[in-house]
């Protein structure tokens, strides 16, 4: 059976090796929401319109110096030479306009890498004239330039900032540099999380397994339940692996969304583990001989852990209708984790057992655990008071519960980094000094050349700008106008759009005669049917997306010409959209897991009173879960949603072990007076234990990462919530309901 | 003929002879060329999703291009525009354009020889004739394609020379001397642009009618046809002048 067994989860396990992971984001959202299309039709359009920003100088210092310029140049051109870099925007690539005497003369601003100080004073001079340009790239003081980077469409934006990293360490050394932009963000979080959570999850890991060592005092047990936990996370992953190669299907990718993965099945399987262990050791205490301990354990616990088993996998099975595809491999993957964490449960581990020579005059056998006498004193209370636990409890969910009202859906990239992370402070920094982190983009269908639409195009321009978030706009307006001033002799007066369209034809064709084809590439289409304003914003929350769109809806539908097609899209309004979903998914999925679950429980206990009881500790926990988020102002995010599916995994499992040992209590003519004081002190121990070692990845509290730590402070309030739900309210009204329950 | 001459003479014929790159280059800029050109120039531009950009102009060219107007025909929005080049030799190059909606001609600039022409994937160095003091030749080899027998020749620009490009390797044909393709490559030795030409006999010179060039880098297409082409129809140096960029001249 062990070997069966090894040989299976290591077959199994080796799927691992084709697991994509893929941290493009836009591909988790479905095809069919309207910002992805938009957002779609523009990158087809104009390439990747979401652009990374590094800004590089020294506080106090003018960048207007030959080193400064002479690294610009360097770094720029290095830049340039990635592979997956579209386009680089900077004070050393740009070109300038000028007119001198009639002669106009379109040239790169900065002509050499070396530059003397008459050619630097001149560059200086010429963004004085243009702030356009200056407000882009300069900082307010002119102590730091930016660099603007337009990655290519679809690139890996991990790669593709370990590249930018690397260039900017080699070139820009002896300045302080700064970065920001979806691009870095999205390109850097994962690993920066991953490995974050990866240490975060050794320390817990030590802690769990020290919890478990001081109530289970054995190693071997302890092995055991870890056992159970490495096999059932192995297997999950290569399970995904495996559905990768044999259908490659996105659905099984391992996107961000799945980093949540590993901790929820290792918090199931820790549960299967952990049950089983303390039921052996106490069934061994009681029985004297292994082989009838063995025996007698997964006669009591084949069932629950089975019906706890079906009932998580039926919850996260409900995400094969979420409208996400990544959400579909999650709970897929996750079942079969479950599942594999049950074989191994009813299987490897009672043969494992039964391998080991067991002391039965140890103390980890003959004693009680400190936990365990703990427990036996709770079950005092439960049988003395259960109304009074009832009333306190119902009147702390239903307190508690008013809390949802005030819950928001909101999530500010910055914030997912903590005050004082170089990513946050480089972030801020770029908000504050320079032209802001994100950008959102309008698209504007028209006939282009046409000085009415350009003027409307100026006046979304200039409403934008007032929104305090937006620091600047750019479109081929500021061309055009620019244009037109140099062939009105360089008069700041004609620095307007042209009252006639062959004017602006005629501004197009002159350019052309010494500029790139592709020069506008990034502003208007090729036939000029087709262009974008960027606006530059700092960061904000999709809240404040929410309401700039909708005000900028509004202007538009009030102020511009109908005949211009407007749509207003960016990897923002998309993210919005993207956490709306998962939000959305994820609640419908809890309101479904818990009604698969009453009617899973409804089928096996076969009574009502049980089917709505097992549903009770989880129900309340997730009312009080929201309730407490909205009271305490935590945002509800993509995260947290998708996170408070924890409360659905352990407490059905907390829930079903207490109802199945009270069931199987009956069934043995366990006294009613006595039952509630035996099932808690029979099933108290190792949900609390369950629950305790699982807290040990309470230690994500003090990662540097936002939502890692409301995945650690959720985990801690997940196992606290249900398994003193379970204990309480559960044990309390089966306590007030037994004789309707012993029928 | 003085002495010293007569060792120059020595020493450049046998260079020649012992360099073939340079014997074919030297046959190459030999080749009988027409004093001027009157043509339509039909320009079609191409972008990397398949979208165009056509124009027309009417243009007359003189001393191997050095001299140029044009005036463009089409699209009607750009009818009017005229086009004035002259190429120096110690000074800057002269551009001008006319601008008909703002009834002003103004100059532009030309210093950098990798401009695009005309917003096209021609450069303006592209356009000029190759100085041959300017550059090193070398055979590589030959090629047989369609039938047709090809030198393979290296051009590098000379280390004085200003360039956009490292090198070209141009397909020569052996039968006539004319380029059928060339190959050129930026600064850092990647492939830029491939260049395909073709031309057409006319009065005993073989006068280019169809020039296609793709930047492989931007994946940018420029098809430049010259069509009703006139030669030797002794274009009179008067009309290179700003004043006549206001009228299309026939």
């Amino acid at each position: 059976m062990i070997t069966i067994i090894i040989f299976l989860t290591g077959l199994i396990t080796f799927g691992s090796k084709w697991i994509i992971v893929d941290d493009d984001f836009m591909k988790i959202i479905p095809n069919d929401v309207q910002s992805k299309i938009e957002w779609d039709k523009i990158t087809n359009e104009f390439g990747n319109v979401d652009l990374m920003f590094i800004a590089f100088g020294r506080k106090g210092f003018s960048i207007f110096n030959e080193k400064a310029f002479s690294d610009l140049w360097d770094v720029t051109q290095s830049l340039e030479n990635i592979s997956s870099v579209d386009e680089i925007i900077s004070l050393s690539n740009l070109n300038r306009i000028d007119n001198v005497d009639d002669f106009i003369e379109v040239n790169n601003l900065q002509n050499s890498k070396f530059l003397s100080p008459e050619e630097i004073k001149s560059i200086h001079n010429y963004l004085k004239k243009n702030s356009q340009i200056s407000k882009r790239l300069l900082s307010k003081n002119n102590n730091y330039t930016s660099i603007i980077l337009k990655p290519k469409a679809n690139v890996n934006y991990s790669d593709l900032v370990k590249e930018v990293l690397s260039v900017t360490k080699n070139k820009l050394s002896n300045w302080e540099v700064f970065y920001s932009g979806v691009p870095y963000t999205t390109g850097l979080a994962p690993e920066l999380i991953q490995n974050d959570v990866q240490s975060l999850m050794k320390i817990g890991t030590l802690i769990m397994s020290f919890i478990l060592l001081i109530n289970l005092r054995n190693f071997y047990a302890v092995g055991l339940v870890f056992t159970v936990i490495i096999f059932s996370l192995l297997s999950m992953m290569g399970f995904m692996g495996w559905i990768v190669l044999l259908t490659n299907s996105e659905k099984f990718y391992f996107t961000l969304l799945n980093s949540s993965m590993p901790i929820l099945v290792l918090t199931i399987a820790n549960s299967d583990g952990v049950h089983v262990m303390t039921k052996f050791f106490k069934e061994i205490r009681k029985l004297k001989d292994k082989d009838k301990a063995i025996k007698s354990t997964m006669d009591a616990l084949m069932l629950p852990i089975f019906i706890t088993s079906l009932t998580t996998v039926a919850a996260f099975c409900t995400l094969i209708w979420a409208p996400l595809n990544p959400l579909t491999g999650y709970g897929l993957s996750i079942g079969f984790g479950i599942v594999w964490a049950w074989i191994l449960s009813i299987t490897l581990l009672p043969s494992l057992i039964s391998l080991i020579n067991w002391n039965i005059n140890s103390n980890a056998i003959k004693d009680e655990s400190i936990l365990e006498k703990l427990t036996s004193k709770f079950s005092f209370y439960i049988t003395n008071y259960p109304k009074h636990i009832l009333t306190f409890g119902i009147s702390l969910i239903l307190l508690a519960g008013t809390g949802i009202k005030f819950i928001k859906v909101d999530v500010n990239y910055k914030t997912f980094f903590k005050t004082g992370t170089s990513i946050r402070e480089s972030m801020e920094f770029i908000d504050e000094e320079m032209a802001g982190s994100l950008n959102i983009v309008f698209r504007i269908e028209n006939d282009i050349k046409e000085p009415f639409v350009l003027k409307e195009m100026e006046k979304i321009q200039n409403f934008s700008e007032l929104d305090s978030n937006v620091t600047l706009s750019m479109s081929i307006v500021d061309v055009i106008k620019q244009l037109h001033r140099s062939v009105m002799n360089d008069d700041s007066k004609y620095e307007t759009i042209p009252e006639q369209r062959n004017e602006v034809n005629n501004l197009f064709t002159m350019y052309s005669l010494s500029g790139e084809p592709d020069d506008f590439s990034a502003l208007v289409d090729y036939n000029y049917n087709v262009a974008i304003i960027t606006a530059l914003m700092k960061s904000v929350s999709t809240d404040q997306i929410y309401f700039f769109v909708k005000n900028m809806e509004d202007y538009i539908k009030n102020n511009i010409s109908e005949d211009l097609n407007i749509t207003i899209a960016g990897m923002l309004v998309a993210f919005r959209d993207l956490v709306n979903l998962i939000v959305e998914s994820s609640l419908i999925s809890i309101i479904s897991a818990i009604f698969m679950i009453f009617l899973i429980s409804l089928f096996f206990f076969k009574s009502l009173y049980w089917a709505l009881l097992s549903i009770l500790p989880l129900t309340s926990a997730v009312i009080l879960n929201f309730g407490l988020m909205g009271f305490f102002g935590i945002k509800l995010s993509h995260v947290t949603a998708i996170l408070s599916s924890i409360i659905i995994g352990v407490g059905v499992d907390f829930a079903v072990h207490y109802i199945s040992i009270f069931r199987y209590k009956i069934k043995q003519g366990t006294k009613l007076e006595t039952i509630s004081n035996d099932v808690v002190n029979d099933v108290g121990y190792p949900v609390i234990l369950d629950a305790g070692s699982n807290m040990a990845f309470g230690a994500l509290l003090f990662s540097s990462f936002i939502p890692v730590q409301y995945i650690g402070g959720l985990m801690v309030f997940a196992m606290f919530s249900t398994s003193i739900g379970t204990l309480t309210i559960l044990a309390a009204s089966a306590e007030i309901l037994k004789k309707y329950l012993n029928k | 003929m003085n002495k010293k001459y007569i060792y120059i003479n020595i020493i450049l014929t046998s260079l020649i002879f012992s360099n073939p790159g340079l014997k074919i280059a030297k046959q190459i800029e030999n080749r009988a060329q027409p004093k001027d050109m009157k043509s339509i120039l039909e320009m079609n531009l191409i972008n990397k999703k398949g979208k165009q950009r056509k124009s027309s102009l009417k243009s007359f060219v003189k001393d191997g291009g050095k001299k140029q107007i044009a005036w463009f025909l089409s699209p009607a929005d750009d009818k009017g525009i005229g086009y004035l080049k002259i190429e120096h030799d110690e000074k800057d190059d002269e551009m001008r354009i006319y601008l008909p909606a703002f009834k002003k001609v103004r100059r532009i600039s030309s210093k950098k020889k990798s401009d695009s022409f005309m917003g096209s994937d021609l450069s303006y160095e592209d356009m000029s004739n190759r100085d041959i003091n300017e550059n090193i030749y070398n055979l590589l080899g030959d090629e047989i394609i369609n039938d047709q027998d090809y030198y393979i020749l290296e051009i590098k620009p000379k280390k004085s020379t200003n360039s956009e490009y490292s090198k070209h390797i141009a397909w020569i044909n052996k039968s006539n001397i004319l380029p059928f393709k060339e190959d050129s490559y930026d600064k850092s030795d990647k492939l830029l642009k491939q260049k395909y030409f073709h031309f057409t006999k006319i009065n005993n010179y073989y006068v280019i009618d169809t020039m296609k060039v793709f930047n492989v880098q931007k994946n940018h297409n420029t098809v430049l046809t010259f069509k009703d082409i006139k030669i030797n129809s002794n274009i009179n140096d008067d009309i290179f002048q700003e004043k006549n960029l206001k009228r299309l001249i026939n």
